[in-house]
């Protein structure tokens, strides 16, 4: 048996077989690089880089670190080289760092770890340099900070090519995908031809921080790639982790993150009516409770079946918010009477943001039905309300896409 | 090479009790590094070891992360002070997380790995192998197979002295949440998900695997019954009992706590279709305003738009009104 496996080692080792295209990106050129570093194209060109790959390692890596970090901002750095007009991110690893909110950047500790860090991994053959670094917004979207800002700006001088990486593993873990994103900060009194990018709900008491400093960056467009060996893999993995799929409950691990999604709203809602009444200059009328009460108490609500975090709810809520439920569209059009464009966005992005939560929650309430169609029906006895209540689900999740 | 020496790794009988939880980084670590060292080296199948990291709970281990490691000198020999190092660094990171054992690239272990494995105990008495097959994956793509396989590290007595062998464990695989996730996105090779739609595709894979399962288990029920197929009561057992669990929610606490998370979703539902039908509304008063603002400054110049003025004026009594009585 051992002969075997001898004269297997053996053909393995000396068997010389093409590089598969997909591996390419792994390969590192060192002369090639240190051209192009040298060349720096992109000091020429704020907008040189368009495009961020990323490897599957690499992604999963900061996923699970940032989730890994809970309500504290985390934060690493990245491995990888320049392709074209694309950085390109072999590797990640993470710092001893953990801060919140605005505090999130590398410090004298972590420095002493990042130079032996790199050391080391330069020793096990890794020749890529570091080309970015990476940190976690937990709960409020992918941007970045007037900190992060600072702290982009100050690599891309010292040592560009870099790159920013922003990862909220709430969001990833509330939507089902990956929230991502990867940033460059354009030189200093460089004006941006088109500002505007895509909406992104920002919470409230971000919402300043965002606006100041939203036109000193750009996007780059993130991609996924894999070898050859690790599609192999990860092929294999989803046979084994299917189970994971159905034995998760998306509305139980998103609850905490779902309330205060919906705490926000109403925070929104009620700054919304409130600006608008002052330009109104009308206080009295029936404008009180409105959509931002109604959103605080369902938020009180789910909170309230779980005791846990969130205010107390207010008392007979059920009929509270009955009562008020009918008061939003009435009150809601006379308080926002007054047609300002600013106004309009601050409701459009509140309907935005509803409508994702809701369609997260229908999300979840789906695979929830369809688990208990499964596993909780009596053989030989239909249940056609199930179904039926499934597919008005899917329905409404349709209409409101 | 056949030689008199006994083999490195004990035949399938004996088997290994650990119960092993393999996540996704490892895996792709390894891949990752296997990839990478076939690049530099140009050979199909370089040797690449490095070291495991994850928690031990008495006969549960969990693998979590893993390094790469080099070796000082000829081949088998582990550079301490370079896994020392890096042990520490990663421990400054992910405090919770223990060396437990280390990884190869091979068809199966060699007395190379029982080498190396000697020089690592003073890590971790017991320090698990995990084994990279490197041919397999073309091989065994279709059995579903993860080209993976886990050794236990035992003693075994044998002309009165003992020596190092390995045995198989047995390992399955554990993801968290945002491992799921993450696994997820890049197996597809990142496209467009989160809709509905492949959030509904993503449930009926899941459930097609089941069913192909379930499937598989009637079979083999019904070969036993007819008596084709070698009855295994253990398996036999484990089928009685998990039917008898179904179905699995007729709790009542379960369905009222069911009940109130649906009622949660729908009461969402209606806060977001309100919040939206808040803002059609909002833009027809918008409009509104801007043409009766129109009427009142150009109002002398014709009757249509004054017509257009009262009957907005009237609308907006009739709108009021309405808004009056659903308030009360």
């Amino acid at each position: 048996m051992d002969s075997k496996i001898a004269f297997q080692t053996f053909s393995l080792e000396n068997d010389i077989k093409e590089v598969d295209p997909k591996d390419k990106l792994f390969d590192f050129e060192e002369a090639e690089q240190r051209r192009v570093v040298k060349e720096e194209p992109w000091k020429k060109d704020p907008h040189y880089f368009k495009s961020c790959k990323i490897s599957a390692v690499a992604l999963i890596k900061m996923v699970i670190h940032a989730r890994s970090g809970g309500i504290y901002e985390i934060m690493g750095l990245m491995a990888g080289k320049v392709d074209g007009d694309s950085i390109v991110i072999m590797d990640s690893f993470a710092l001893p760092v953990q801060g919140t909110e605005t505090r999130v950047n590398a410090q004298n500790e972590a420095n002493e770890y990042m130079v032996q860090f790199i050391e080391a991994t330069r020793q096990s053959g890794h020749k890529e340099s570091i080309i970015g670094w990476y940190h976690s917004h937990p709960g409020y979207g992918c941007w970045l900070s007037g900190i992060d800002v600072n702290t982009q700006d100050t690599n891309q001088k010292y040592q560009d090519p870099f790159v920013a990486v922003v990862i909220d593993p709430n969001r990833t873990i509330s939507a089902g995908k990956v929230d991502i994103g990867a940033f460059r900060t354009y030189p200093e009194g460089y004006k941006p031809p088109n500002a505007s990018t895509e909406y992104q709900s920002i919470p409230l008491n971000k919402i300043e921080d965002f606006g100041v400093h939203a036109n000193q960056y750009y996007p780059l467009d993130v991609q996924i790639f894999k070898s050859k060996l690790d599609d192999d893999l990860l092929g294999l993995l989803w046979n084994k982790y299917w189970v994971n799929t159905l034995s998760s409950s998306p509305l139980i691990s998103n609850r905490a993150y779902a309330v205060s999604q919906l705490n926000d709203l109403a925070a929104k809602l009620a700054k919304g009516q409130q600006t608008a009444q002052q330009r109104r200059g009308n206080p009295e009328g029936l404008v009180l409770p409105t959509g931002a009460e109604l959103a605080r108490l369902t938020a009180a609500n789910k909170a309230g079946d779980k005791d846990a975090m969130i205010m107390s709810p207010p008392a007979n809520k059920t009929s509270a918010a009955k009562g008020k439920e009918k008061d939003v569209s009435a009150s809601g059009a006379v308080s926002l009477l007054p047609p300002k464009p600013v106004e309009d966005s601050a409701l459009m992005k509140a309907v935005k943001d509803s409508t994702k939560i809701a369609s997260e929650a229908q999300h979840g309430l789906i695979s929830q039905m369809l688990k208990d169609i499964i596993f909780s029906n009596r053989p030989g006895i239909a249940a056609p309300s199930k179904t039926g209540s499934v597919e008005s689900t899917v329905e409404t999740a349709m209409a409101a896409e | 090479m056949e030689t008199d020496e006994a083999p490195t790794v004990l035949p399938s009988t004996t088997k290994s009790s650990l119960s092993i939880s393999l996540h996704p980084v490892p895996i792709l670590n390894i891949s990752g590094h296997l990839t990478r060292l076939r690049l530099q080296t140009r050979k199909y199948a370089p040797f690449a070891f490095g070291a495991l990291l994850g928690t031990q709970n008495g006969r549960e281990v969990e693998i979590v992360n893993s390094f790469e490691l080099i070796s000082s000198g000829a081949m088998p020999k582990v550079d301490h002070g370079f896994l020392a190092a890096r042990k520490e660094q990663y421990k400054q990171v992910f405090p919770s997380l223990d060396f437990i054992g280390w990884y190869s690239v091979a068809v199966a272990p060699t007395p190379m790995h029982i080498a190396i494995h000697e020089q690592l105990i003073g890590y971790h008495p017991t320090p698990l192998l995990l084994v990279l097959q490197p041919t397999s994956t073309d091989l065994q793509k279709d059995s579903g197979v993860l080209p993976f396989k886990a050794y236990e590290p035992t003693v075994e007595i044998r002309d009165r002295k003992s020596r190092n062998v390995y045995i198989e464990a047995p390992y399955k695989i554990e993801t968290g949440e945002a491992e799921r996730i993450a696994v997820d996105s890049t197996a597809k090779g990142g496209a467009e998900s989160g809709t509905l739609s492949s959030h509904l595709q993503t449930q009926r894979a899941a459930i097609k695997m089941l069913h192909d399962r379930i499937l598989a288990l009637v079979e083999y029920v019904s070969n036993c019954v007819a008596g084709t197929a070698q009855k295994d009561h253990e398996i036999l057992r484990a089928l009685a009992a998990l039917v008898a669990s179904l179905p699995a929610s007729e709790n009542k606490y379960f369905r009222s706590e069911f009940e109130d998370e649906q009622s949660d979703v729908l009461l969402t539902t209606y806060l977001s279709t309100l919040t939206k039908s808040q803002n059609i509304l909002n833009d027809i008063v918008d409009k509104y305003v801007t043409m009766t603002d129109m009427g009142r400054e150009h109002g002398g110049h014709g009757g249509g738009l004054r017509s257009g003025k009262r009957r907005g004026e009237f609308i907006g009594a009739r709108g009021m009104r309405i808004m009056e009585d659903w308030a009360r």
